[in-house]
């Protein structure tokens, strides 16, 4: 799957503007499994039922594939149909697995402990994505512990550099996977295995990221320990996330034409809306029962789906808020 | 005592016992030294620690054993006799305040429990019957709430605002010289912050400070209607016995000196952020919203069958949908007759906050 976009001129007041996106790509693991099966597997906590109830219906997980090959594949493809030269990309961010998990098949949660031997944990995916991806003028840069938002944390990275150093075009991506045997719910959202890939580019083309912010909450590190402290969190700092994005891009809440979300469970979507004044924003949902949840870049696959459908229209403002275990809330505001 | 203000010889208080009851004892036998006071307890044990407590004024207490919710409130018949000789008035302030409870047992206090003591005291020949209702039992309605109002036309948020708007309107048909008087939230002793008796606005505060509130109806402004035991206390003995109060409906409210929610949480947050660890957690205040929203949360939590979560959200779901019905009680009846409004909340509401810190919610009430 593979987005292209056409150039149109940008609007006014961008604040922090200046940095576009200007391709998106993803790759799925070809298995799926629906949210009855991955129940009678055992890798749901909650009643499947429930889980339907909130939106999901299947996943994709990763039997045959490396983390490491579904970047790859997200990285070739949106270079490659974003027709650039892979010279012309002077800064790689990615995010994901490191040493030997990065390039196992389908890792149990046994064999995944040996990926910090030594020597091992210096294999870094980063670094030979630059390699396997002929991104030879690219600094490599890796993003962690950011969890589902990881990869909006290397588009923030990635625009940052840009405007401060100069750099012209940006490659972020991001593969996350969960071991084949590992449970694939996370707080009634079930997980699929996925990898991302973003091309930024500094000019003032369409898909501008007008503002950006994240919150991180370190009490909440230990997701299991403080769960319930954590949930309860997640309401007002999401909304505390996305009213100051808001703010930074000097949008009310009327502006905003669609939410592209997270694909978590569908209800909690309906709580935050309304908290948020977007209760009658559109949201475009389309993906959670198709994919559901990925730690590698819900926001960014929805929104390539959405431009792919036609759904965005030039010059809608768009409207990106993830959450990822750790514990960080972030948001960016994007102006077709 | 206000100007004007008579009491009778011989009084029975219910809920004797009971922060707002047991008030009232102290208030009456310190107001009179020649009032008596029947005591209607349910226990001899319950006897015991009031008497205990009255101190050298126990002489002046007598028990009664007895309970609201039996016929004649389960009183022998000597006793019921003597009773009715003596006494010219009644404090009726025995009530389940439990915000919890289901319909039918808050009925089986609050409604059946007045009626039945209604019906004991039909023929005593009583100069007042005052009847401590609540200022909730506006229930579903919004907006200046007189004193005079009573209408269930709204609906009730809960089974003890339902119980206690019943129970006014036994009260107002019995034909006995009645004095309602409607508290609003009691939230602490007196305007020293101390708290001896605590509720559903404490437990609910305690959940916001451990990082438990998620969401909760109403906003920023929305009028918190809390006031003192003390000026429950004053205000009910003093009202009851007020001339000219027969037949009247008091608001023991602070009604313009009603704190906005936004503000009572922020003088809250305040507090607890002197403590480093407490603020280093970086706890937001939880989401305001509208009614429809929080009660789709409630669902969706239930849905999840999440113990945890669920009876975190149950314990709030009783009362907090009153912050989406924004109502201001008005209280000038009830100030004209006492001379004096309530104390603005906002003047003592940080002294409530330290103290609940202070004794990690009562738990450790040495260190207040």
């Amino acid at each position: 799957m593979i987005t292209r976009l056409g150039t149109v001129s940008g609007g006014p007041g961008r604040r922090l503007g200046g940095v576009r996106i200007v391709a998106i790509d993803y790759a799925l693991p070809a298995a799926t499994a629906t949210v009855q099966e991955l129940s009678r597997r055992g890798q749901l906590s909650s009643d499947p039922a429930v889980l339907e109830r909130f939106g999901f219906d299947r996943v994709h997980t990763a039997l045959a594939e490396t983390p490491y090959e579904l970047a790859v594949r997200a990285g070739q493809q949106v270079i490659e149909r974003a027709g650039i030269d892979p010279l012309e990309v002077g800064l790689l961010v990615h995010g994901g697995p490191q040493g030997p998990t990065a390039f196992e098949q389908a890792p149990s949660t046994a064999t995944s402990s040996a990926a910090h031997r030594t020597t091992a944990r210096f294999l870094f995916p980063g670094a030979r994505l630059q390699h396997d991806l002929a991104l030879e003028r690219a600094m490599v840069i890796g993003v962690d512990q950011l969890a589902c938002t990881t990869l909006i944390g290397a588009l923030r990275v990635a625009r940052a550099l840009c405007l401060a150093e100069d750099v012209e075009t940006a490659l972020c991506t991001c593969a996350e996977f969960f071991p084949a045997d590992a449970g694939r719910e996370a707080i009634w959202n079930c997980t699929s295995d996925a990898a991302a890939a973003v091309l930024l580019r500094r000019d003032d083309g369409p898909l501008q990221i007008v503002a950006a912010q994240h919150v991180t909450k370190g009490y909440y590190w230990d997701a299991d320990a403080r769960r319930n402290e954590m949930i309860a969190a997640y309401f007002p700092t999401a909304r505390h996330v996305i009213e100051c994005t808001l703010a930074q891009a000097g949008w009310s809440a009327g502006d905003v034409d669609w939410i592209i979300p997270h694909n978590v469970n569908r209800r909690s979507w309906d709580v935050l809306r309304p908290l948020c004044g977007l209760a009658a924003v559109p949201i475009w949902d389309h993906n959670i029962a198709r994919i559901g949840h990925t730690l590698a870049g819900d926001n960014l696959i929805n929104l390539a789906d959405a431009l792919e459908r036609g759904d965005i229209a030039s010059g809608q403002k768009l409207l990106l808020f993830s959450y990822g275990y750790g514990a960080h809330w972030t948001a960016l505001a994007v102006e077709a | 005592m206000t100007p004007g203000t008579r009491l009778p010889r011989a009084v029975l208080v219910t809920g004797a016992t009971g922060l707002v009851g047991g008030g009232v004892v102290r208030r009456l036998l310190e107001s009179d030294r020649d009032v008596h006071v029947h005591a209607l307890v349910r226990s001899p044990g319950s006897a015991g620690v009031l008497l205990a407590r009255s101190g050298a004024e126990a002489t002046r207490i007598t028990p009664v054993i007895g309970d609201v919710t039996l016929p004649d409130l389960g009183i022998d018949s000597a006793t019921r006799g003597r009773l009715s000789r003596s006494v010219r008035a009644v404090v009726h302030a025995a009530a389940d305040t439990t915000f919890s409870r289901a319909l039918a047992d808050a009925r089986a206090v609050n409604t059946a429990g007045t009626g039945n003591l209604l019906a004991l005291v039909a023929g005593w020949n009583l100069e007042r019957f005052v009847h401590v209702s609540t200022a909730f039992v506006a229930g579903g309605h919004v907006g200046a709430i007189p004193e005079s109002m009573l209408s269930g036309t709204a609906g009730f948020v809960n089974g003890y605002e339902q119980s206690k708007y019943e129970a006014e309107l036994l009260v107002r048909a019995s034909g006995l010289p009645y004095v309602i008087v409607r508290p609003s939230v009691i939230i602490c002793d007196d305007v020293h912050g101390a708290v001896t008796q605590f509720n559903a606005a404490h437990r609910a505060l305690r959940v916001i400070h451990a990082g438990l509130g998620a969401l909760m109806p109403g906003s920023a402004d929305t009028p918190l209607d809390l006031v003192t035991a003390a000026h429950v206390i004053k205000g009910t003995v003093a009202l009851g016995f007020a001339s000219g109060s027969i037949g009247g409906s008091y608001h023991l409210c602070a009604g313009s000196g009603a704190i906005a929610l936004g503000d009572l949480l922020d003088i809250a947050y305040d507090i607890w952020s002197r403590d480093p660890c407490w603020r280093r957690r970086g706890i937001l205040r939880p989401a305001l919203t509208d009614l429809g929203t929080y009660r789709l949360f409630e669902r969706s939590v239930e849905e999840t069958g999440d113990i945890r979560l669920t009876t975190i959200t149950r314990s709030m779901s009783h009362f907090v949908p009153q912050l989406a019905l924004p109502k201001r009680f008005d209280s000038t009846l009830a100030d004209a007759m006492l001379g004096a409004a309530a104390v603005p909340v906002q003047s003592y509401w940080g002294r409530v906050v330290e103290y609940l810190i202070a004794t990690r919610w009562g738990s450790d009430r040495s260190a207040a």
